[in-house]
């Protein structure tokens, strides 16, 4: 507590709020909206899946006449990772809507630490980006993937998903605090798409050819598809996972620092 | 989006064929310049389908080295792959249009054409009639844009002729369904939701992938899907020389469905007419 | 040091640069004193809302300083947000929650403990009036609930300045009369508050003191009763035939001041009021005028702004003819609102 050099026998106001506790109810507030409008949450459940069972159905061919044994092997984790940073980046539309509302305003008035409102969203985040997950490896495993790495196959794409999940909507974040508007989330979804897309995602590099190849040797998301699917294709290995941590250490860092220096524009 | 009906000629009763057509033609105007005018819009429709055509040639390249693949589907994977974009551009920008007359009855300019002395039908059909102009633009920038890329449309040039028509079709087909979804809902979300469907049926079949490297389940919905067929003729059009049966599935397969889906929509409309 | 609670000096707000520039707020010095109600009234687009923006933290000055509660609202910003309570021209409310989750929610971010915050939800939902919809979603509550639970969601924290955003527009009559009473109980246990409106019966009931504000500029301040008494003497407002305007106009200006009045009509002050009309309208007679409409009506805080800026104040009336208005207001405001945004 503390009190104003004015008012010196009234306490101005009450302690600062505790950032766990305001990380909690506002993480608690993201599930009640994903409860209570399920139409918004619903897409990136089934499109990821619906994904996987349309690219291992059309595409298959192309990954198993390289060796693959199972086109789901191949797919599963993409999905996985696609579902994650789609249910993620939900947090920045309902920061969105906040903006629409004025809520966000009473969310700004509050004697919260700015760096609680990137927080907030990237834990309600994780706890979005699981769900669609868990769906995809389920029906992975329904429709007979192989996991030769064992458990250490799901860590590994546990974490690629949740990494790309947290760097998707620390990068909505931001753009949203900027844009502060639709366009913000039109403009995520296009980025996240490309950039996704603009890498392995179909076929292994050694199978592309032109400009694709070179772009996908620079792209990030390679190295996270690649300590993704590693323990589908075979076992998992510190060569085959170090490079998609580090991938995801780095743009994790940038996306936080674009939230963060986002936020803080409120301030100037 | 507005566009004022300035030509007197509108002022004349809507009940003869003449004034059907003079009305129909202001509205396609106006349809046509509300597209143009809405480049956020519009651009998805031409920048995804280029961008997975793209990805698709560079990915599935060696698809080219299977012999049955150049002997009967194409000579290579980008000349594969423009019948798939023509389909998913002409599909998702018909949807658009429809999302757009959606918007006018939400908005209220749909009740005020009714107001206005024009023909009921010309409503729709221009709506309609600018889907398949823009349709025609479309197909002809996606042609010119892969022939710049290297593919080669062996039919010539009316193979060209016979992609933008079929093009042409296959939108009027698609934004009459669309439309006669948009008078019945009145929404322009419940227009917009009906994009992952299509979606979902352009993956069920042979425009991203050869059907002949499917098996299985996926395989029967894709021979029974007739976006398969549709988009077998377009490929037709590319990669062979110029055959009755392309016409059939690039045209008559269409058509037949724009005829159904033109009924269902002038059906929406009288109904929603009837209960207003 | 000045004790007030509010305290602004040169406060200037542009938005954009160049030749595009907006002086959205241009020079205000203004000082709220401890329990009073101030009342900073103007038209749409005058600057009142970036004013309070600006007061409240949501807003950097372009230049100027403000203290509020004694901390600088820029260099202390956090203080100033434990010390205030805001309810802006929107109803800051998610309308997925409950109204009883929201205050559970406000009373997390302003510190409250678990059971705190529990009771003063409770205790404020019965002050507002709110008890029973208290479970409901927002999205079901009336224009005047949202306003009720937004006033009491900026006072979970017991805050001893409170900021209030043209907290009526959109209300019908018993609303309003129902938040001017809940504001008034407010102020009457010690809470300083400073209120923006376009209603002149709004600040005319509610505060103390005023200040308009037009063009980013304050341009009178003081008691309401005050400034009514600058103006002077009541206007007569007649009403005549179009082409009989100008000859109206002169024998007027024999009686008095010629003043702006509203639209199609003629005003003059005069110095003994009532008693100086039978004359006028003689004399109007005498010259063959036919007097359509003929109003008697002493100063108002319109007649000071008018007096002001030359011009009424842009859907001005008493609040009973707020309704009828704020339509347009509304309008107005969210075009207002979505520029702030995009601006901010």
């Amino acid at each position: 507590m503390s009190s104003s050099p004015v008012f010196p026998s009234i306490e101005t106001g009450l302690h600062a709020a505790q950032p766990m506790e305001v990380i909690k109810v506002l993480v608690q507030r993201s599930m009640m909206r994903v409860r209570r409008m399920p139409s918004a949450f619903i897409p990136s459940l089934i499109m990821p899946v619906f994904q996987l069972i349309a690219f291992s159905g059309a595409f298959g061919f192309a990954v198993t006449s390289l060796g693959i044994k199972n086109a789901l092997d191949w797919y599963v984790p993409l999905n996985a990772i696609q579902g994650a940073s789609f249910g993620a980046v939900g947090v920045s539309f309902g920061l969105i809507n906040d903006m629409q509302t004025g809520f966000f305003d009473r969310i700004l008035l509050a004697p919260t630490r700015r760096w609680v409102m990137v927080a907030a969203p990237l834990a309600a985040a994780i706890v979005r980006c699981i769900v669609p997950v868990a769906f995809v490896i389920i029906v992975g495993f329904l429709g007979g993937m192989n996991t030769p790495g064992g458990l250490l196959a799901l860590v590994c794409v546990a974490i690629s998903a949740i990494g790309i999940g947290l760097v998707s909507c620390a990068f909505a974040l931001g753009l949203t605090f900027r844009i502060q508007n639709l366009g913000a989330a039109t403009l995520t979804q296009f980025g996240i798409f490309f950039t996704i897309f603009l890498s392995t995602s179909q076929v292994p590099i050694s199978a592309m050819t032109g400009w694709l190849r070179s772009v996908a040797r620079i792209n990030p998301m390679t190295n996270v598809l690649r300590l993704a699917r590693q323990g589908f294709l075979g076992d998992v290995t510190w060569e085959g996972s170090w490079g998609g941590l580090l991938a995801i250490a780095v743009l994790l860092l940038l996306s936080c620092w674009y939230a963060m220096t986002g936020i803080k524009k409120f301030d100037q | 989006m507005n566009i004022a009906i300035t030509d007197p000629h509108l002022m004349k009763s809507g009940r003869s064929l003449r004034s059907l057509f003079q009305h129909s033609f202001v509205l396609t105007k106006r349809s046509v310049l509300g597209r143009l005018r809405q480049p956020a819009i519009i651009a998805p429709s031409f920048i995804f389908p280029l961008f997975f055509a793209a990805l698709g040639s560079a990915s599935f390249h060696k698809l080219a080295e299977d012999p049955y693949f150049t002997k009967n589907i194409a000579t290579s994977f980008l000349n594969y792959a423009i019948a798939g974009a023509v389909l998913q551009g002409v599909l998702f920008a018909s949807i658009s249009a429809a999302a757009d007359l959606a918007i006018d009855i939400e908005q209220g300019f749909f009740e005020r054409l009714l107001a206005s002395p024009i023909s009921r039908t010309s409503i729709v059909l221009g709506r309609l009639a600018g889907s398949m102009v823009v349709a025609m633009f479309q197909v002809t920038i996606f042609l010119m844009i892969f022939i710049g890329a290297g593919a080669r449309i062996k039919s010539g040039p009316f193979g060209f002729l016979g992609l933008v028509i079929g093009g042409a079709l296959l939108s009027l087909a698609m934004s009459a369904m669309m439309a006669g979804l948009a008078i019945k809902s009145g929404s322009s979300e419940v227009v917009q939701s009906a994009f992952p469907l299509i979606f979902v049926l352009m993956f069920l079949s042979s425009a991203f992938f050869p059907r002949h490297y499917m098996s299985g389940w996926y395989r029967t919905v894709a021979d029974w899907n007739p976006i398969s067929h549709i988009v077998e003729g377009f490929q037709g059009f590319i990669n062979q020389e110029l055959d009755f049966s392309q016409f059939a599935k690039a045209w008559l397969l269409p058509l037949a469905v724009a005829i159904v889906s033109i009924f269902f929509a002038l059906r929406s409309l009288s109904k929603r007419l009837a209960g207003s | 040091m000045s004790d007030s609670p509010i305290l602004a000096s040169g406060l200037v707000r542009h938005f954009g640069s160049g030749a595009n520039i907006v002086k959205a707020v241009d020079g205000v010095d203004l000082e709220v004193r401890q329990g009073e109600i101030f009342g900073f009234l103007g038209p749409n687009g005058a600057g009142k809302s970036t004013t309070v923006r600006m007061l409240t933290t949501l807003l950097k000055p372009t230049s100027g300083t403000a203290t509020v509660a004694g901390y600088d609202v820029v260099k202390n910003a956090d203080m100033v947000r434990r010390s205030i309570g805001v309810a802006l021209q929107d109803a800051a409310i998610d309308p997925l929650m409950t109204g009883r989750e929201l205050l559970a929610l406000q009373a997390v971010l302003y510190g409250l403990s678990k059971n705190a915050g529990k009771n003063r939800g409770e205790e404020l939902l019965e002050r507002v009036g709110l008890t029973e919809a208290a479970d409901r979603r927002v999205s079901t509550y009336s224009g005047g609930m949202r306003r009720r639970l937004d006033l009491a969601l900026s006072l979970v924290h017991e805050p001893t300045v409170l900021f209030l955003d043209e907290p009526t527009t959109g209300l019908d009559p018993m609303s309003r009369l129902t938040l001017w009473e809940e504001v008034k109980r407010l102020n009457a246990g010690g809470t300083t508050v400073l209120l923006t409106t376009q209603y002149l019966e709004e600040a005319d009931q509610l505060a103390d003191r005023v200040a308009i504000i037009d063009h980013g500029r304050i341009v009178r301040q003081g008691a309401p009763r005050e400034l009514k008494a600058m103006v002077g003497s009541p206007t007569l407002s007649i009403k005549v035939g179009i082409d009989q305007t100008d000859e109206a106009r002169s024998i007027l200006a024999r009686f008095g001041d010629l003043r702006t009045t509203s639209e199609g009509t003629l005003g003059v002050g005069l110095a003994r009021g009532a008693e100086d009309v039978a004359t006028v309208i003689r004399a109007l007679d005498e010259a063959g005028l036919k007097v359509r409409h003929l109003e008697l009506d002493e100063p108002s805080l319109d007649d000071v702004f008018a007096e002001a800026t030359g011009y009424r104040l842009e859907g001005a009336g008493t609040a009973d003819t707020g309704e009828k208005n704020s339509e347009a207001v509304d309008a107005q405001e969210s075009k207002g609102r979505r520029k702030r945004r995009n601006r901010s």
